[in-house]
């Protein structure tokens, strides 16, 4: 979601948290908040969840309709979650690609994988999820987890995932969003302001991303946003299931 | 989507113990391997729900939505659910009203029969935990109770199904009632031969042209 802003010297800019940046600029602050963070990634998931993105992903498999023979695109895959689970359900005769643009989470997920004996039919792939380097209708399933709230032009990236997927398959998108819940968005804003950065200060050394990730979370567009944008970008039937009192969506659309 | 997620808990709960119990027979979870890519559906018809069941090579995965074909859905109530899950004669259960199969019954069977016959290898994870002297002689005492256990039940059944057949006279033996079944069958089948020979002379009178 760009921002139409533009700074003195005409570049555009976007957010990156609640600051604006030129936005050639925030792929690499991006980068470099998961670089800082990809060794530890998997705990933090678990400390500052409270173990219930196992849950929300779960939820998020079970709805993709992902079957034997499958070809299964997990963009922003990270340490490989869903990869895993796709990888046991596409079988043999299916393929899974786990692809993220950043290079130590690649690398935490691929070896993560390997140790856990997931081999045979999945393949990694470092690329930017604007630009996808896939051929057209090639997945039946395309899963951005996480991920998109860091994307700079959102609408570049869903286009991208539209052209790639099958007729017919489909793209699930699981983020953080917007509680319609006043007392649970106090509680999660004393949450995300307070505990997060503290907790990320604690296990990583490191407080700047996890205040990075709060702020963009907050800086994401809401459940009916991202649908409208779903839909402009030229999916059909879509639909999103709020969770945990709507501080997590799973939108999903279909390719018509 | 609350209770959806409870359901997600619980399901992850469930299948992460199925694994440990797993685990401790590696001739099952090799089976379940060659289950990999089934699906099979338990709906539940009272209370209503439905639990997909996906084996595969590292343990029984559970989905409470599963949004593509299954290869094989079992539709039950609860009792009957229950009945099939302890009984080792599933066909009398499967034959019950409100209980039906569809689709191909081979990967539940499999699955049934892979369930039976666990062996599971509890001594070597409580060796694990305890050591292997310890674990040698309660395995003694427990093995030994069980087979009291075992022989006393049996012993136990056993009279109590004579005094009810033989001497309190309240039951139906098995002998008895088949001997008496086979009777029905013989009178069944004489009263079909009866009727068919009827049948045929009541056909011969219609035939035949009426005498002047």
């Amino acid at each position: 979601m760009s921002d139409p802003r533009k700074t003195p010297d005409s570049e555009p800019t976007t957010h990156f948290g609640y600051r604006d940046v030129p936005e050639s600029q925030k792929a690499e602050r991006v980068a470099e908040v998961f670089h800082s963070v990809a060794a530890k990634y998997d705990v933090m998931n678990d400390v500052l969840s409270g173990g219930l993105h196992r849950l929300w992903k779960r939820f998020t498999i079970e709805l993709s309709g992902v079957r034997s023979g499958h070809r299964v695109l997990d963009i922003a895959g990270g340490t490989g979650d869903l990869a895993r689970q796709f990888s046991r359900l596409v079988g043999e005769r299916g393929e899974v690609v786990l692809a993220d643009i950043n290079a130590s989470m690649l690398k935490v997920g691929r070896d993560r994988l390997m140790d856990r004996g997931v081999s045979g039919n999945i393949a990694f792939v470092q690329a930017d999820a604007e630009c996808l380097p896939f051929p057209d209708n090639h997945f039946d399933c395309v899963t951005i987890a996480f991920g998109l709230r860091n994307v700079t032009h959102k609408e570049d990236a869903l286009r991208s995932m539209l052209r790639v997927l099958k007729p017919g398959g489909r793209l699930l998108v699981l983020e953080f969003s917007k509680t319609r819940n006043p007392i649970l968005g106090k509680i999660y804003d004393a949450y995300s302001f307070g505990f997060m950065p503290l907790a990320g200060k604690l296990i990583t050394n490191d407080a700047e991303s996890y205040r990075y990730l709060a702020e963009s979370i907050r800086m994401h567009p809401d459940q009916e946003t991202l649908k409208g944008m779903m839909a402009d970008a030229g999916f059909d039937r879509v639909t999103y299931h709020n969770m945990t009192g709507g501080i997590v969506a799973l939108h999903r659309g279909i390719k018509p | 989507m609350a209770t959806s997620l409870v359901l997600q808990a619980l399901l992850a709960g469930v299948e992460s113990g199925l694994r440990r119990v797993l685990a401790l027979d590696p001739k099952a979870l090799e089976a379940l391997g060659g289950l990999q890519g089934k699906v099979i559906a338990i709906q539940c018809t009272s209370p209503a729900f439905v639990i997909y069941l996906l084996p595969a090579k590292d343990g029984l995965h559970l989905a409470a939505n599963h949004e593509a074909l299954v290869d094989c859905r079992l539709i039950a109530p609860a009792g009957s659910l229950a009945r099939l899950a302890t009984r080792s004669d599933k066909s009398a259960v499967l034959h019950e009203r409100g209980v039906s199969l569809e689709g191909d019954s081979g990967p539940l069977l499999v699955l049934s029969e892979i369930t039976q016959q666990l062996n599971l290898d509890w001594e070597h994870e409580l060796s694990r935990w305890i050591g292997p002297l310890a674990t040698a002689l309660l395995a003694r005492v427990a093995r030994g109770q069980h087979d009291w256990a075992k022989r006393t039940a049996t012993s136990l059944h056993q009279d109590a199904a004579d005094y009810l057949t033989e001497e309190a006279r309240t039951l139906v033996g098995r002998r008895e009632a088949e001997a008496r079944f086979c009777e029905i069958d013989d009178i069944t089948l004489q009263l079909d031969r009866l009727d068919a020979r009827i049948a045929q002379l009541a056909r011969n009178r219609q035939e035949r042209p009426e005498s002047p």
